[in-house]
């Protein structure tokens, strides 16, 4: 080697470690600041942890006081989700089964949930569809129930889907605080922590409900096994707002129905909402049969009851119902009102057409 | 509420309530509806105060609120202080409260009640978000008594919905999965219609 080769190389070195340092620290900086990562860390710490908190819930200046209990215990999931000042009611995930108490309304549904993300929710992978319709940002850090937080706002870039600001443990990245706000960033629900422990172990009694079943009467729905008829399983949704499409499109039994109800699903990768096509039959759910329409799966001797029409707040997501074709169609969704209208009166039957099935 | 919950109140929303006072007041807070009620209230101030209801309130508005809290006692710095403004101005601190505390409240119900009539087949045009124009230079603040009935029927029977929503919650894969799992936690009576006119049956 020339002392040219030689006196090259004793600087190139040196340089080399200097500029990998530079290129991979600003990259250690981004990834360590960047909010999609404390997202996927979010979703890791709710779906892999343990924990116990008590959490206010707060929609149009109401406030509900609810604890949640969610165990993680060699791979099978726990969870408990319980109001404590309201209706009194309890859902109860033990593994791939869901079962809520409603001591209000004497029932206790029963649905199976396998494969089921955490009851506190947890983001989907973003894909390049959901950076199309939500902007994600890091917003500056605070100090919430006195620990040091990252705050990361998921924007809606439309005014056909909510948007969410997350307040994450810096430690933990559990979220601490979260709001769902609209198209504007005007505050709709919050939810936050009074308090959140993380034990190594929780035991089987913090998760069997505190409801009195005696009496009550035991529903079971779900997904059904038995394909919705051809005229229902014809129906879909003509038009949709920008970003949603069809994800899963099967039957479901709904409220202990014999005859199972189309059940459509339509998400932007985020936002979810389900369309629930029924025939006006007298064993459809709820009480008794409503008019009958003109519908292949119309048709009962039952007392009737008027179609639903119109629009139903669910918490903070709505649900709007009308009448197609002589068929019961109802969109429900944590989105705003217009999308749920918008989806609902845009179904129609397609005649048949293939669609995907879960 | 005594004043000492109200400190309370207030310093757990600010974040620097300690754990121990926190468990005491989660517990007062369970047994005691109206107390709940009055936290959700100075929840929403404090939401006003940070901006976070922006494009509604205006600059104003938000001032008002601040003084009006400074009628009542507010942290400073984590301690808490005496009134800043004249005794004889409490009175109307406290009027001014309640009247801000409407306000949002209408503000939220307009928004909430107003049922878009977007239909499909109109066109479909995603409208960029925004932030709504200043409303600076209006000051004053108007009140509209919302159009919402309580007495209004459903338009979807509750135990309906109920089952709608359950059946949904299987497929809210993402955050809206919590919110919807804790809106069918609370009472039945919660879910009213969206709107006086949204609620009409369809003559059979």
């Amino acid at each position: 080697m020339t002392w040219v080769a030689r006196n090259r190389a004793g600087w190139l070195i040196p340089c080399a470690i200097v500029g990998a340092l530079l290129t991979a620290l600003p990259q250690r900086s981004r990834g360590a600041d960047d909010p999609r990562e404390w997202l996927q860390k979010m979703n890791h710490a709710l779906t892999t942890r343990n924990y116990d908190g008590t959490f206010f819930h707060l929609s149009e200046g109401r406030v509900e006081t609810m604890r949640i209990v969610h165990r993680v215990r060699s791979g099978r999931v726990s969870e408990r989700l319980q109001s404590l000042d309201g209706s009194g009611r309890e859902f109860v995930r033990d593994n791939d089964e869901l079962t809520c108490y409603l001591p209000d309304q004497h029932t206790i549904l029963v649905e199976p949930r396998p494969e089921h993300g955490p009851f506190l929710g947890s983001l989907p992978q973003f894909g390049a569809d959901v950076n199309e319709f939500y902007r994600i940002e890091s917003l500056p850090a605070t100090h919430i129930l006195g620990r040091a937080a990252r705050v990361i706002a998921v924007n809606p870039k439309d005014q056909f889907r909510f948007g969410y600001r997350l307040w994450l443990d810096e430690k933990t990245a559990m979220p601490l605080k979260t709001q769902l706000c609209d198209s504007r960033g005007q505050v709709i629900e919050q939810i936050f922590f009074a308090r959140l422990d993380m034990p190594e172990s929780i035991p089987d009694s913090d998760l069997v409900p505190a409801v009195r079943t005696e009496g009550m009467r035991w529903v079971r729905q779900g997904p059904s096994h038995d394909t919705a008829s051809p005229a229902l399983s014809a129906y879909r949704a003509s038009e949709l707002p920008p970003g949603f499409r069809l994800t899963v499109a099967g039957a479901q039994t709904i409220g202990g129905a014999s005859v199972p109800a189309s059940h459509l699903v339509y998400s932007d990768g985020l936002a979810t909402v389900s369309v629930f096509v029924e025939a006006q039959a007298a064993d459809a759910p709820g009480a008794g049969a409503r008019v009958t329409g003109t519908g292949a799966d119309a048709g009962s001797s039952a007392p009737a009851e008027p179609p639903m029409q119109g629009l139903a707040r669910v918490g903070s997501g709505f649900a709007f119902s009308t009448v197609v074709q002589g068929h019961q169609v109802t969109a429900v969704g944590e989105v705003p009102a217009q999308t749920v209208e918008f989806i609902a009166h845009s179904v129609k039957s397609s005649g048949g057409a293939e669609l995907p099935h879960r | 509420m005594s004043e000492q919950i109200r400190e309370q109140v207030s310093a757990f929303l600010d974040g620097e309530l300690p754990n121990s006072e926190t468990e005491l007041l989660l517990k007062r807070l369970t047994r005691d509806g109206e107390l709940r009620e009055s936290f959700g209230r100075y929840a929403l101030i404090g939401e006003a105060i940070r901006g976070t209801t922006r494009g509604l309130l205006t600059k104003g508005f938000a001032g008002r609120v601040n003084l009006a809290i400074d009628g009542e006692l507010i942290p400073v710095n984590g301690q808490f202080s005496q009134s800043r403004g004249p005794r004889w101005w409490r009175p109307f601190a406290g009027a001014a409260v309640a009247a801000g505390v409407a306000a949002v409240a209408v503000v939220a119900l307009q928004q909430r009640a107003v049922a878009p009539t977007l239909r499909a087949g109109a066109q479909v045009t995603a409208q960029v978000a925004a932030p709504a124009p200043s409303a600076a230079s209006h000051e004053a603040i108007s009140y509209t008594v919302p159009t919402t009935s309580p007495a209004a029927p459903a338009a979807i029977p509750r135990a309906r919905l109920t089952n709608y929503v359950f059946a949904h919650s299987r497929y809210s894969s993402g955050l809206d999965l919590r919110g919807v799992m804790a809106d069918l936690l609370i009472e039945a009576e919660e879910q009213q219609p969206a709107a006086n006119e949204a609620a009409a049956h369809v003559a059979p």
